[in-house]
């Protein structure tokens, strides 16, 4: 069983694409329909937890800890709901952050250009020229956010396996494709990459409840043994050591945890000044 | 029933995927075949096109003219090759240089910069930090040729109708998902598309027929009537008129031939 991941340049035709991908797999679609679910586990509201998946100019009454919290509730809620298999997941940025899983198939839709563009020029209602510029514009915001936030650039196609533009292909034709090459065997669940995503969703369980005080930390889980990594003073660390064990510990799954310091140079920098 | 061109960096496994689609399918595949024949045709020799084609633009990012000539004997070969269909291409550019011919399927196959260095340390017995500059190296002179002559970037995915990763799909899944991508309804050369491919055709032949001569001129051809755009005073677009007339006598096909003087060429000619 595997694990689709569609991410699109335009919204409504990649949630088409996942839709009938869904369809003709049998599988789970797994789409921003959980973010009021999201919201109300994190307690952010829920235009809050949408807008941490847009790119946005404006910072105004929306801080980065929020964001980084609402995304990390995102990919919780994520994790957690892929962890069932036979899912395709579509709009909520996974392709970003479910690495290093080989059961995962990751595909880029990509609209035809042209198409775009008047869909544009309708909604904002502007000229083909004016839209065009916006266009561009707005590709490039999503390019920055995803670096911002993910490091990674998602218009890259080394991120996925395989790119398909509806220019020319129908999307019918592009959905076939999607499933015939999903029945590959490379993409198949074993037992080694269901831990891998295992591993994976335990860490950002932690790193969620460690969020509660601490928004510095980096956790990396294998098995029951959780790895976090995090910065302090010299004259903060035992404290913040024990409390990030007791945190962590009190985690359904959690047998261990190990607690790396650095020291936060830059703070330390600001209190000699 | 289909035109594949296949871009690829160096060592991205690009060359293996393009010769098994084509035994796959039962089509030509060609390289460096064009190379040869716009060598012979035009009488360059094969080095002088290689550079031309392959070397990136001079620091002001343009093209010399005689590098367009180059690049207009280039077209027009490979142009002659895809007119019998069937044909899988691979390699410089295709995509932007057969872009007046619809339904031709635009595939890039991309690899892991790691796999890469591996394939050429391996290859060329080099060091890995050595590999990889080179590769680097190669990757700008590629996106700085495609820029120059074309406004675009090669690692742009929308270029392309399919990327193909070759890294967790394996060479033998990239060549089964282009192979069934070519059969799809859009790819079908039909009667229209025929046709078109012969205009164009036309057009790359006359056009590379003028670029010793010239640069700054367009050509289109439309049923084999064709026109030629040129940019100058009354005196250039006279000389161009009297070349293009002595061009189009040595073409078949051709069924009525227009000179115009335009101060800006059109998008969509050659």
């Amino acid at each position: 069983m595997s694990i689709i991941l569609i991410s699109s340049d335009h919204y409504e035709t990649g949630r088409v694409v996942a839709q009938q991908v869904a369809a003709a797999t049998g599988y789970a679609l797994l789409d921003r329909g959980i973010l009021g679910e999201v919201a109300s586990a994190s307690r952010i509201p829920e235009p809050k937890i949408l807008k941490s998946l847009e790119p946005t100019s404006s910072k105004v009454g929306f801080p980065a800890k929020v964001r980084d919290r609402a995304l990390a509730s995102i990919q919780g809620a994520v994790m957690a709901r892929l962890l069932d298999d036979k899912m395709v997941c579509y709009g909520l940025a996974a392709h970003l952050y479910v690495l290093g899983v080989s059961h995962v198939l990751k595909i880029r839709i990509l609209c035809n250009e042209e198409e775009r563009v008047s869909l544009m020029a309708t909604e904002r209602k502007v000229g083909i020229e004016k839209a065009r510029k916006l266009l561009k514009k707005q590709d490039a915001a999503e390019k920055r956010w995803s670096l911002d936030v993910f490091g990674r650039d998602e218009t890259n196609p080394s991120q996925y396996d395989m790119v398909i533009s509806l220019s020319q292909i129908e999307p019918d034709e592009a959905v076939n494709a999607i499933v015939e090459t999903v029945s590959y065997r490379k993409f198949q669940s074993m037992t080694y990459s269901i831990k891998c995503l295992r591993d994976k969703e335990l860490s950002i369980r932690v790193k969620l409840a460690l969020m509660e005080k601490y928004n510095d930390v980096d956790v990396t889980a294998d098995g029951a043994t959780v790895v976090v990594r995090t910065k302090a003073l010299k004259r903060e660390k035992r404290k913040k050591t024990e409390n990030i064990r007791a945190l962590a510990g009190q985690i359904q799954g959690v047998s261990y945890v190990e607690v790396h310091v650095v020291r936060d140079i830059f703070r330390q920098a600001a209190e000699k000044a | 029933m289909a035109i594949i061109t296949i871009s690829r960096g160096s060592y991205s496994k690009g060359k293996e995927v393009a010769e098994k689609v084509a035994s796959r399918l039962g089509y030509q595949c060609i390289s460096r075949e064009v190379l040869l024949d716009a060598s012979e045709h035009f009488h360059i020799p094969e080095m002088k096109l290689v550079r031309a084609i392959h070397d990136a633009p001079s620091i002001l990012g343009r093209f010399s003219h005689g590098q367009q000539a180059f690049v207009a004997y280039f077209r027009c070969a490979l142009v002659q090759y895809v007119k019998e269909d069937n044909v899988v291409y691979h390699g410089l550019a295709g995509h932007l240089l057969l872009k007046g011919i619809p339904n031709v399927l635009k595939v890039r196959v991309i690899a892991d910069m790691d796999d890469r260095v591996r394939a050429e340390m391996k290859r060329e017995k080099i060091s890995e930090e050595a590999a990889r500059s080179l590769l680097l190296k190669d990757d700008e002179e590629r996106r700085k040729w495609t820029h120059a002559l074309y406004g675009a970037d090669p690692r742009d995915s929308s270029l392309y109708d399919l990327v193909v990763h070759v890294h967790r799909l394996t060479v033998d899944n990239a060549v089964e998902i282009i192979s069934h991508a070519a059969q799809m309804a859009p790819f079908k050369t039909g009667k229209q598309v025929q046709k078109k491919m012969e205009d164009y055709g036309l057009a790359c032949q006359l056009k590379a027929g003028l670029a010793d001569s010239f640069d700054n001129v367009g050509v289109k051809s439309e049923y084999g009537n064709i026109l030629v755009y040129a940019r100058g005073n009354e005196h250039h677009v006279q000389r161009v008129r009297k070349k293009a007339r002595e061009v189009a006598r040595e073409m078949s096909g051709v069924n009525d031939l227009e000179v115009h003087a335009v101060q800006k060429l059109p998008l969509d000619v050659v």
